[in-house]
């Protein structure tokens, strides 16, 4: 067992004794060790049953390259025996083909290392007994807001983990950071009709903040019973609430800006560095130093710094997001964005994710207006999106073609708010609705996803309801 | 190593567990993937390590560890039932196990191939995806990208219980796709993709239709002709939906609501619908951990990570609902058969509920027949993934179509988004047709409970629907 204190020490040792045998087992080859240890606790209220996890993820990946024959091997467990194994594995793998990669030019090069979040240690300390009183809690505060409050699942999970990275280059980098979450959905079932809602916090530099959350989730669920039919198809405005917007940027943006979609020209902003791509009103970055960040390490998951790196500014494009290798490709360099399964939707078993690139943090900068000046600002009808759509993350990047669902929606009429609706299809262009951003919120919120975005009002996308 | 899980049990029973499970998984992963003239990953894994559950007052509580140490996986045990047991008193709702017999699995219970690809060196597999490669291009135009996976799963499973069961098998899937983007005149990306996997030998890239010729040359052909293609009307249309599609039907819409994790806690809208009529006569939905593989393609699943014999459920027999998909926790509560579907992406996670293959049921109708039934609406094909609410609304994107008018194709479409609900839309289904394919495979898979990707199978035949909203262009 590690502790987060010494983690990093004892990552770092265990990567120097994998680098140092595979320097051993073949002078003539370039290696790359990169150890991961990472504890998790979880405890789920779902309706009355209680699920609990408590466990250890631990494991280590090796790359080697010989000129430009590249492979890759993983090991779960962190002993010096599997990362071995995972050296001799990386080994057959490239002494096995002769398939090359003629763009490699190498691993990551040594840099002074960033910083790591700002953990509260308190994290660290809490116990099983509380995560389930703050499951306990938010169930209550949902089930108090309404009899139709029929469903109601919590959960509250800590997280703590620690990565180093060896390689042949010089590089000995280690970070770590902590976090703990919580989240609480709720459905409100009032004959055949079943509405959901949702809330959700979470942190690394405090404690989770639960109160009112299920509260929260619960009003939402019950609010959008009755909801009319929009009873038509046409080309209206859309105002989407900061959880959805985040959604919108993580599937849009957030992956065409990422260095392999460029460089392999699947992105359509590949050519477009310096272009208006945006409205004005609109910038984006992706922040892997925000002291706050879920997603801060000292080093990204090759050893090179993370950084805070603009990708829109004032809607001109300013920026893309690499690794070493698509950095060196693109002739700028890495911008410390190389992952391993990372991003929004990373995986709890890293050192099993091949090498890539992921924004770390993306944040989108607030605006001027309020949600209601945005609303007030509509003309005639429009359509608010409170949740991220269905289908939001099927949609492909390429293209930038979408239709969703979205489920938690209102009716904007005449500047004001007026009623829920059922569900509405939603279909357009990522790319032209960026360009037809008519306004930008100061309602900036950290969404599940791990974006931090306002409110955004976009023109010309085709509602079905 | 089945040694070493019984004193896992030993161990957790000794603390007070009323019922203790361990398993243990050593698997081999192999991804190959090549982008243009670049080979980006070519990787092994090799992903070994212990589970165990510990059963306290109905509450279970997990704990794993990737050393394979009697210490550590006692270790293991004593967090597990820790957490059982200080989670235990907040329960309002327990899914205690009752012992039954124990079970035991035998040679045949692991599927037999003729070429598996443990037996084949790496530079044949690197040769599927360059021919794969060479093959989109040939049949290709403006391509802008093309990308070739390969991808094989196999190694052992091992499980054993507080009841003595002793289960040792062998798990298998091998994948290859291709993806292809193209560029048309005005500038924007299209794309084609082909590719199938499942518990396949090597022997099936070989077979017809499934060569790296074949898969390479569908995907530059689609791509080609989605050079042409037109954006989908947006609106309600009749729809016929391809097998890839229905399977994703099956899979998101109705099998994840027929989970009974989400039945017992009242979440799902098939709670207590057992005997009604949800569909048409033409609506069936199974699943099953033991396909004929040879006929239909799909995922061996003869265990599931509770040691639960794997068999074919009818979910929705001719529009009626018939079983829930279970764990052995929920089948108690709920009084059913336990159905196998206890299921772990890795020993890193608890098997939660979650489906095997699941598919439609094959009909009577030719595809001409179907196409007639059609008469004028959207033909679907391929999916791009899907996403289903807890109250059965979805939505599902098929990477391509045609527009059908009177029973005949007239052109093509591109990307075509359809959704509603499954609840209303099983009451739509017309008719389908008599082929039965299941789709499964390395790449891709089920995503339920952060536990992603879990091989599944999906599938079923072509399948008329009377009535489904389209987003797109107004």
């Amino acid at each position: 067992m590690m502790e987060y204190e010494s983690v990093k020490d004892e990552l770092l040792s265990v990567a120097d004794t994998g680098l140092k045998f595979a320097a051993k087992q073949d002078g003539s080859a370039e290696f790359e060790v990169y150890v991961h240890y990472g504890s998790v606790s979880l405890v789920e209220l779902d309706q009355g049953v209680v699920t609990a996890k408590d466990g250890v993820v631990a494991g280590c990946a090796v790359r080697v390259a010989k000129g430009k024959r590249l492979g890759s091997a993983s090991a779960s467990g962190v002993t010096a025996t599997r990362v071995k194994q995972a050296v001799k594995e990386s080994l057959s793998v490239v002494n096995s083909v002769s398939a090359e990669d003629d763009k490699f030019g190498g691993f990551c090069d040594p840099k002074k290392a960033g910083r790591e979040c700002r953990l509260n240690k308190d994290i660290l300390g809490l116990e099983v007994d509380e995560l389930i009183r703050h499951c306990q809690d938010m169930t209550k505060e949902a089930r108090d807001v309404d009899s139709r409050v029929k469903v109601v699942t919590a959960s509250c999970r800590i997280l703590w983990d620690g990565y180093a990275v060896a390689n042949s280059r010089g590089i000995e980098q280690a970070s770590r950071s902590g976090s703990n979450r919580c989240r609480v959905d709720v459905m409100s079932i009032e004959g055949d009709e079943r509405k959901t809602g949702l809330r959700h916090d979470a942190a690394c530099d405090r404690l989770i903040r639960t109160e009112g959350l299920g509260e929260q989730a619960a009003k939402e669920a019950v609010g959008q019973h009755n909801g009319k039919k929009l009873g038509l198809t046409s080309v209206l405005p859309t105002l989407w609430g900061p959880e959805a917007a985040g959604a919108y940027i993580l599937s849009s943006f957030g992956q065409a800006a990422l260095g392999r979609a460029v460089v392999e020209h699947t992105s359509p902003l590949c050519d477009m560095m310096g272009a208006a791509i945006a409205s004005h009103e609109f910038t984006l970055v992706d922040d892997g130093q925000r002291p706050d960040g879920l997603g801060t390490e000292s080093i990204d998951a090759e050893g090179h710094p993370q950084k805070r790196n603009p990708i829109v500014e004032n809607g001109v494009l300013k920026g893309f997001l690499f690794n070493t290798y698509y950095g060196r490709l693109f002739g700028v360099g890495s911008t410390g964005n190389c992952s391993r399964g990372g991003g929004p939707f990373g995986t709890p078993i890293p050192y099993e994710s091949t090498v890539g690139v992921s924004g770390k943090a993306l944040e989108v900068s607030p605006g001027s207006k309020t949600p209601d000046e945005l609303v007030s600002s509509i003309d005639g009808k429009a359509i608010l999106i409170t949740d991220d759509p269905m289908g939001i993350f099927h949609s492909t990047m390429s293209t930038g073609q979408f239709s969703v669902v979205a489920n938690r929606v209102y009716l904007i009429e005449s500047g004001s708010t007026s009623y829920p609706l059922q569900p509405v299809s939603v279909a357009g262009n990522y790319y032209d609705g960026f360009k037809k951003l008519r306004g930008v919120g100061n309602d900036a919120t950290l969404g599940y996803y791990r974006v931090r975005s306002p409110s955004l009002l976009f023109d010309g996308f085709t509602v079905v309801g | 190593m089945i040694e070493v899980l019984q004193k896992a049990v030993q161990y957790g029973e000794k603390l007070g567990a009323q019922f203790v499970e361990a398993r243990y998984d050593d698997l081999t992963l192999r991804t190959l993937e090549r982008t243009d003239d670049t080979w980006k990953n070519i990787q092994v894994k090799s992903r070994m390590g212990i589970g165990v559950t510990c059963y306290v007052e109905g509450v279970s509580g997990y704990s794993f560890t990737a050393s394979p140490t009697v210490k550590d996986v006692r270790a293991a045990a004593q967090k597990a039932y820790k957490m059982a047991k200080a989670s235990a008193p907040a329960a309002e709702l327990r899914l205690p196990l009752t012992k039954g017999p124990s079970s035991k699995s035998t040679q045949s219970d692991t599927l037999r191939v003729k070429i598996h690809p443990s037996e084949r060196d790496l530079a044949y597999k690197v040769d599927l995806v360059n021919r794969t490669i060479e093959a989109a291009r040939e049949h290709g135009a403006n391509i802008k990208n093309v990308l070739g996976l390969y991808g094989e799963l196999h190694g052992k499973k091992i499980f054993t219980n507080s009841e003595g069961s002793s289960i040792d098998w062998n798990y298998l899937v091998t994948d290859m796709r291709c993806f292809v983007i193209s560029k048309t005149e005005s500038g924007a990306l299209v794309v084609g993709l082909e590719g199938n996997g499942g518990t396949y030998g090597l022997e099936y890239f070989e077979s017809k239709g499934n060569t790296p010729e074949d898969v390479g040359g569908e995907a530059g052909s689609r791509a080609k002709e989605q050079l042409k293609a037109q954006p989908c009307p947006a609106g309600n249309f009749r729809a016929l939906i391809d097998e890839r599609l229905a399977g994703v039907l099956a899979h998101e819409s109705f099998g994840h609501l027929s989970e009974a994790d989400f039945v017992v806690t009242g979440a799902s809208p098939l709670t207590d619908k057992i005997g009604n009529r949800l569909g048409t006569p033409e609506a069936s939905i199974l699943d099953s951990g033991v396909p004929d593989i040879r006929k239909t393609g799909g995922l061996w699943v003869p265990f599931d990570d509770q040691g639960v014999r794997g068999s074919t459920t009818t979910v929705l027999g001719n529009g009626v609902l018939l079983h829930y998909l279970h764990n052995r926790g929920t089948a108690e509560r709920l009084s059913e058969t336990p159905t196998g579907n206890s299921r772990a992406v890795s020993y890193i996670f608890p098997p939660i509920v979650r489906m095997t293959n699941t598919y439609f049921v094959p009909g009577n109708l030719s595809e001409e027949e179907a196409l007639e039934k059609l008469n004028t609406g959207v033909y679907a094909i391929q999916s791009s993934g899907g996403q289903v609410e807890g109250n059965g609304s979805f939505l599902f994107i098929a990477v391509r179509g045609y527009w059908v008018e009177h029973g005949e194709i007239k052109y093509p479409l591109r990307e075509v988004a359809l959704s509603g609900n499954i609840l209303e839309l099983l009451t739509r289904v017309e008719g389908a047709t008599r082929d039965l394919h299941i789709q499964a495979g390395y790449f891709g898979g089920c995503g339920k409970g952060d536990q992603s990707p879990l091989p599944v199978g999906l599938g079923g035949p072509k399948i008329v629907i009377g009535n489904v909203t389209f987003g797109g262009k107004a």
